[in-house]
C-alpha cells in the first residue's frame, strides 16, 4: 500500500487547445485505499483523448530544466531560443529522428527506458518531464 | 473603383468604372425607369462582379494557373520536391500563403523562426498544388482542398466536397528537412516517404542508437561496416527506409516499432529492398524467409546530391508481378516551373 502526495500542484493554463489537463490549487493528498498499484500519476499525452480528465502532478522544475537542456543540445538551439515546459518539439523544428535522439538523451540522463510508443507520443517538454518522473518513480518504488 | 451616377437624367444610368492595373474595365449598366431600391441592388451586384474580375485578372496576370498532370500509373510513384532556398520572391510566398486554410495558417504561425515558418508554408503549398494538378477532369482550386486524418493520424485528402469526382483515389505523403521538402503521390496504394540530409550528424553513437531502436539483423549489418562515415550513411539510409514503411502503413508508430522489422537490400538488384518481420522465435532460415512476404515495395534514391529519399508503397503482387517500383522525380516551384529529373541523374542508391 502506498500513498502519493503532490505537495505542490500549480494551476496550469491550457497549453494549447488540444491538451486537457487540470490541476488543483490547494495541496492535496491522494490515497489509494490499500491497492497495491501505487502508480497514481497519469496524464494525457495524446491530443485526441476526449472525456478523460487527468490530475497530474506538475513535474519538478529541476526535471523540466534538465529536459530543456537536452532538447536544446539535440536541436542545436541558440541561447535566445527559449524552451519552456509548454514548448512543443515540433514548434522547434524537431523531426522524428530528433525526437528519438532526444529520448535517448533523456534515457541516458535519467537512467530509464521509455517504451517506443510512449516515447513517440511525447509532444512537449512538460510531457517528457512527467513521463520521466513516472518511470523514475516506478524504478525506485 | 468608383460608382458613378449620371446626374439628372430621366433614364437614370449607372456606370461602374474599374481600374485594373493598367487596364481599364468599364461596365455600364443602363437601367431605365427602375425603382431606386432595385438600382441600388443592381449597382452593388455590379461592383461585386467587377471587383471579382479585377482580382482574377490581377491573379492570373502575375501567376499562371496550375498546369494539370497525368496520373501516376499503378505501381508508379511520383515524387515532387521543392528546395526552400530556391524560393525567395516575397510576392510568390504571399501567393502561397493565400492557398492555406485558416488552421494551416495557424500552425505555420506557431512555429518558431522564419525558416521553419517558410518551410511549413512550402510544404502545405506543395501538397495542395500537386494534388490539385492531378484532377484532370475538373479543375480544382488548391485552396478548396480539404484534408482529414485517418484513425491513426495519417493525413489524407477529404473528397467529400467533390460530388462529380471520378478519378481513382490519390494517395500522398510528405516529408521535410531544412533544405528539401518532398511529396510522394500514388494511385490506389498507400505511400510513405522520408527524406534526410545525407550529411546529417547523429549526436549519439550510431551503433548504440541502432542497438536501442533497430532490429538485431540491422545492428549486425551496421556493425560490420568499418568506416564510421559509411556506417553513419548506412544508418541514415536505413532510417529513411524504416520511416517510409511506417508512414506507408499509416497506423502510427506503435503498429510497427522499429525493432520488429528488418529492411535489407535485395541481392543482385540496385536500390531494391526487402522487408522482413523479425521474431524472437525465428531460428531456422526457412522461418525467416516466410516472414519476408513482400507486401511492400521500396525504393531509395539520392536527390539533388544532398538527400536520401526512401519511398514505400503497398505491393499488389498480382498485378505488379514483382517488378521494381517506377519512380518519376520532379523538382518544382509551384506556379513557376517543374523540372523532370532524368533517371540517369538519379543515383539509385545501392
Amino acid at each position: 500500500m502506498a500513498t502519493s502526495f503532490c505537495s505542490s500542484i500549480s494551476m496550469q493554463a491550457p497549453i494549447s487547445a488540444t491538451t486537457r489537463r487540470f490541476s488543483l490549487q490547494k495541496p492535496v493528498s491522494i490515497f489509494n485505499n490499500g491497492k497495491t498499484n501505487n502508480h497514481l500519476s497519469f496524464s494525457l499525452h495524446r491530443r485526441s483523448m476526449p472525456a478523460r480528465h487527468a490530475i497530474s502532478c506538475a513535474a519538478k522544475q529541476e526535471t523540466v530544466e534538465k529536459v530543456s537542456e537536452i532538447v536544446k543540445k539535440q536541436l542545436s538551439l541558440t541561447d535566445d531560443q527559449v524552451v519552456t515546459a509548454g514548448t512543443k518539439f515540433t514548434e522547434l523544428g524537431a523531426d522524428s529522428l530528433d525526437t528519438v535522439e532526444i529520448v535517448m538523451g533523456l534515457e541516458e540522463e535519467f537512467g530509464i527506458t521509455m517504451a517506443e510508443e510512449r516515447a513517440k507520443e511525447i509532444a512537449t517538454v512538460q510531457q517528457a518531464a512527467e513521463l520521466i518522473e513516472e518511470l523514475v518513480q516506478e524504478k525506485t518504488a | 473603383m468608383t460608382l458613378v451616377s449620371f446626374p439628372p437624367s430621366p433614364a437614370r444610368h449607372f456606370a461602374v468604372v474599374v481600374q485594373v492595373n493598367y487596364l481599364s474595365l468599364s461596365v455600364v449598366d443602363l437601367v431605365a425607369a427602375v425603382p431606386l431600391e432595385k438600382k441600388k441592388r443592381l449597382s452593388l451586384e455590379l461592383m461585386r462582379i467587377s471587383v471579382m474580375s479585377q482580382l482574377q485578372r490581377s491573379f492570373s496576370m502575375e501567376f499562371p494557373s496550375l498546369v494539370s498532370l497525368k496520373l501516376p500509373s499503378p505501381m508508379e510513384t511520383h515524387l515532387w520536391y521543392i528546395r526552400p532556398d530556391e524560393v525567395k520572391s516575397p510576392s510568390l510566398l504571399k501567393h502561397y500563403s493565400q492557398l492555406l486554410s485558416p488552421s494551416e495558417k495557424d500552425q505555420v504561425s506557431q512555429l518558431r523562426g522564419d525558416a521553419l515558418k517558410k518551410n511549413a508554408l512550402l510544404a502545405r503549398t506543395l501538397v495542395r498544388t500537386t494534388i490539385a494538378r492531378y484532377q484532370t477532369n475538373n479543375a480544382v482550386d488548391p485552396r478548396s482542398l480539404m484534408f482529414k486524418k485517418n484513425t491513426y493520424g495519417k493525413p489524407e485528402v477529404d473528397w467529400q466536397n467533390y460530388k462529380n469526382y471520378n478519378n481513382p483515389p490519390l494517395h500522398f505523403n510528405i516529408s521535410h528537412t531544412d533544405s528539401l521538402i518532398a511529396c510522394g503521390v500514388t494511385v490506389h496504394v498507400p505511400v510513405g516517404i522520408d527524406v534526410e540530409d545525407k550529411e546529417r550528424k547523429i549526436k549519439h553513437d550510431v551503433l548504440a542508437f541502432a542497438e536501442r531502436f533497430y532490429s538485431a539483423d540491422e545492428v549486425q549489418f551496421l556493425s560490420t561496416i568499418p568506416d564510421p562515415e559509411v556506417q553513419r550513411k548506412e544508418f541514415i539510409k536505413l532510417w529513411t527506409l524504416k520511416e517510409a514503411y511506417v508512414k506507408a502503413l499509416g497506423k502510427g508508430f506503435s503498429a510497427a516499432p522499429f525493432n520488429t522489422f528488418t529492411i535489407q537490400s535485395k541481392a543482385g538488384t540496385k536500390g531494391e529492398y526487402n522487408l522482413c518481420k523479425t521474431s524472437e522465435m525465428t531460428t531456422s532460415s526457412l522461418e525467416k524467409t516466410n516472414n519476408c512476404n513482400g507486401g511492400w515495395k521500396f525504393s531509395l534514391l539520392e536527390l539533388a546530391d544532398s538527400h536520401y529519399a526512401a519511398i514505400c508503397i503497398e505491393d499488389d503482387q498480382a498485378s505488379s508481378g514483382g517488378a521494381p517500383m517506377r519512380v518519376i522525380v520532379r523538382k518544382t516551384i509551384p506556379f513557376v516551373e517543374d523540372e523532370l529529373i532524368s533517371e540517369s541523374k538519379l543515383l539509385k542508391v545501392v
